[in-house]
This record gives C-alpha cells, structure tokens and sequence, in this order.
C-alpha cells in the first residue's frame, strides 16, 4: 500500500467509500473495515499505534448503534428504513449498519493516511490532479506549521491559567493572540518561501517526478470496477 | 493589473491554510469533550449530540478567512485547504472530508456572494455558518444514513447544529476578527482597511 501513487490510490479508495454509502450493507461495510485493518497492518504500522487511533472510532461507532437501534424511522413517518436498507428494517439491523458505517469510513480514511506520505501526497496531487502550485505550497507551509500551532495553543491556554484567568477553549480572548501568531507566521513564511523560488508564478522542476506505474492501475481498476461489479453481482 | 489583483498571492494562500490549522488545532482540544459528552449520550441514542455541540468549530476557518481577506472564494478554498489539512493529519471520518469541504465551503460562500462581498457583520456570518451546517447535514442524510432516522431526532440534531455554527463560525469569529483587526497585523487585508487600529503589536520590541 506504501508504494502506490497517493493520487490514484485516494481516488480509487473514494470510490470505493462512496460504494459503500450508496449500497447501505454491514456486511461490505464490516469487510471494508476488516481488510482496511489487515493491510495497514501488513504496511507496518504497530497494532499499538492503530488500536489507539481506534478507540474514538469504536465509542462513536457505538454511538451510532444506540442512536440507530432506538431512533429508527417508524413506517408512519416520511422516511421509512426498510426503503433504504438491504438487510431488513429492524432497529437493530439499522444500528448494526449505522455502526458498520463509521467502522468503514473511519477504517478506509486511516488505511489512506497510515500508509501515505504527506509530502509525495501533495506533490502527487499536484502532479497528478493539477492541484495548482500556489495551493500545493500552501498546504505543505500549512502542514509544517501544524506541530507548532498545536503547541501555541497549549502555551496560550497555559498563559491564562497561570494569570488566574479562566477561559472557555474557543473564547475570542484565546484565539485572538494564537490568531495574530498565525498572520505573522503566515507573512513571514510566504517571504521565505518565495525567496526560495517557490512563488505562486515560477515553474520548478522535479528531481524525482511522481509517476503512476502498473500496480496504480491495477489498484484502481481493482477498486472502481471490479469491487463495484462484485457488489451488484451479490445484490 | 486588475487580473493580477484577482490572483492568489502565496501569502493568501497560506494565511488560509494556517487558519484551517488553527481551527483543527482548536478542534482537537474540544473533540476529547466532545467524545466524553458523546459517550455519556450513547445509552439514550443521543451520541450524536455530543459532537453537533462543537460542530460550528468546523466552520470557522471559512467564516473568518472570508471575513478578513474579503475576496470572492475565500471561504470555499480555505474551508477546503482546512479539510485537505484534515486528509493529511487522518481523519476518522473517511477520504470524502475534501467532499465534506467542499460543501461546508460551498454554504458560507453561498452567503458571502448572496450579499455581493459588501456585507461583513454579525449576520452574514451567521448566516454563512448556518448555511454550511444546512449544506452538510442534507449531504450527511445519505452519506452518514441519517435517512433512516427518526424525523424528530434529526430535527433535534440539526437545531443543536444550526445554534453551534451561529455560535462559533458567526459571533465567535467576527468578535475574533474584529480583536485581530485592533492588534494592526491584518493592515495589509481587507478587515484592515476598516478598522479602528490601536498600537501595533510587534514581538520584535520586546
């Protein structure tokens, strides 16, 4: 999973994710989920690090059985489930599909981050999807930053604490000094950047172009015709 | 000139990324409450509550980009910028967040150009966040299966989701757009133009 394109595989994966959300069944969803495990297990990542990722995603997938099994559309109302659901319409059956849809969605968004690259990510978007250059620059300024406004913000917080004052994590009297960070970071970084040549205008060339090869394509056929096909065959 | 005026300049571009890494940041350190209040709803069927409360904090980046650079699509590419962030940092909830973007951006902008650009004040921001929230919670009926939903709940939720946007992307960023107008950094952006500016702050005097 490591090695394919960035582009092709967060294409073919939305495909796949926007398959799922139209066929409504726990069973594709629970599979999706299943084999999105494997492989980014296969891919390295330590079963630690991802059981950690997983524990918000198992609470809220939790959440959304309750919600499913005793907020079911009743027959007398506009809605009916049975019209949206494959595997029946009972209140469990609807909270078993709610569930199953955070575990799929949540599963394929983390097989694509767990096994990605950020920076081939942004390079491939732009090379592949024509992401303009000006964006692509942004997002990766944007990215570097992101450790450090995490910190900023703790520190902003901290400040307050320690002043005795006590302050509500979105007040404007706490965003505002993280805000003016920001502007400041934003201006200096875009000089910087700029003066390395990398301006919303010049064109620069790549000393390792990103290139989509066979495995990309039979990854994406794999996902976006022959998953596809393999569901509407079953149905 | 006037071409060259229209096109973004890098220095926009990251400004409006680095706000949607602020308000991811900020995000962060209200999800864990968010997750708590969610699982302490989940018996009664009402976990979803605990995340529409914060739920306006989505919309923020867009809201408050627009309201200070002031120019056509800001809201649409920053909120978008903020959701690429999001595929970048792993997001639980699937590869369809730039899709999610894109919608959320599509409301407040939606708003924005409704007033023509000309109108930046507590109502259009507002109104733009709670465009964003109609926006997402119609895609969401499909996408997340809230179709098969009581009526009543889904009512509730988008209430709860309406409140927090008008809350967080509209008083919120406007009283914080308005603070950041004062300190003078934003003097080279449209907010600055109009605003009452103090002293400047400056980290190089201290």
């Amino acid at each position: 999973m490591r090695s394919l394109n960035p582009a092709c595989k967060f294409l073919s994966l939305l495909a796949v994710t926007m398959i799922l959300a139209s066929i409504r069944d726990p069973f594709w969803n629970l599979s999706a989920f299943a084999i999105s495990m494997l492989l980014i297990l296969a891919s390295g990542v330590k079963p630690k690090t991802l059981l950690l990722l997983l524990v918000p995603v198992f609470l809220a997938a939790i959440g959304m059985f309750f919600t499913g099994y005793r907020f079911t559309a009743e027959s007398a109302m506009p809605v009916r489930p049975d019209a949206f659901l494959i595997a029946g319409n009972s209140h469990i059956m609807n909270g078993i599909t709610q569930l199953s849809r955070v575990l799929a969605y949540a599963g394929i968004g983390y097989l694509f981050a767990l096994t990605t690259d950020r920076i081939i990510m942004v390079r491939s978007f732009q090379k592949q999807l024509h992401l303009p250059q000006v964006f692509a620059y942004g997002l990766l300024a944007a990215w570097g930053i992101f450790p450090h406004m995490a910190l900023e913000y703790r520190r902003t917080k901290a400040a307050f604490r320690a002043r005795g004052i006590k302050v509500f994590p979105i007040s404007p009297s706490l965003l505002a000094p993280l805000l003016v960070k920001s502007v400041r970071w934003s201006e200096e970084l875009s000089i910087a950047m700029e003066s390395k040549g990398f301006s919303a205008k010049a064109e620069r060339t790549d000393a390792m172009p990103i290139q989509i090869h066979k495995r990309d394509v039979a990854f994406t056929v794999l996902c976006c015709l022959i998953l596809p096909a393999t569901a509407i065959l079953t149905h | 000139m006037a071409k060259e005026r229209k096109a973004w300049e890098l220095k926009d571009v990251i400004m409006m990324a680095i706000l949607g890494v602020v308000f991811a940041a900020v995000y962060m350190a209200v999800f864990q409450g968010g997750l708590a209040l969610s699982t302490a709803l989940t018996p009664f069927g009402l976990a979803n509550f605990g995340f529409e409360i914060i739920y306006g904090v989505w919309f923020m980046a867009a809201t408050l980009a627009a309201y200070i650079i002031r120019k056509p699509g800001v809201a649409l590419i920053t909120e978008m910028l903020a959701s690429a962030i999001e595929l970048l940092m792993g997001n639980s909830g699937g590869l369809t967040v730039v899709l999610t973007g894109f919608i959320q951006g599509l409301g407040a902008e939606a708003v924005f150009a409704a007033f023509r650009y000309r109108k930046w004040n507590i109502i259009s921001m507002v109104l733009a966040g709670i465009a964003s929230a109609l926006l997402i919670f119609c895609y969401e009926l499909y996408y997340l299966n809230y179709i098969t939903l009581s009526p009543s709940l889904l009512i509730g939720q988008l209430s709860v989701r309406f409140i927090s946007a008008a809350l967080f992307s509209g008083v919120v960023c406007t009283l914080s757009g308005n603070a950041l107008a004062r300190t003078g950094v934003v003097r080279n952006y449209a907010i600055g133009a109009s605003a009452d500016i103090g002293r400047v702050y400056d980290e190089e005097e201290e």
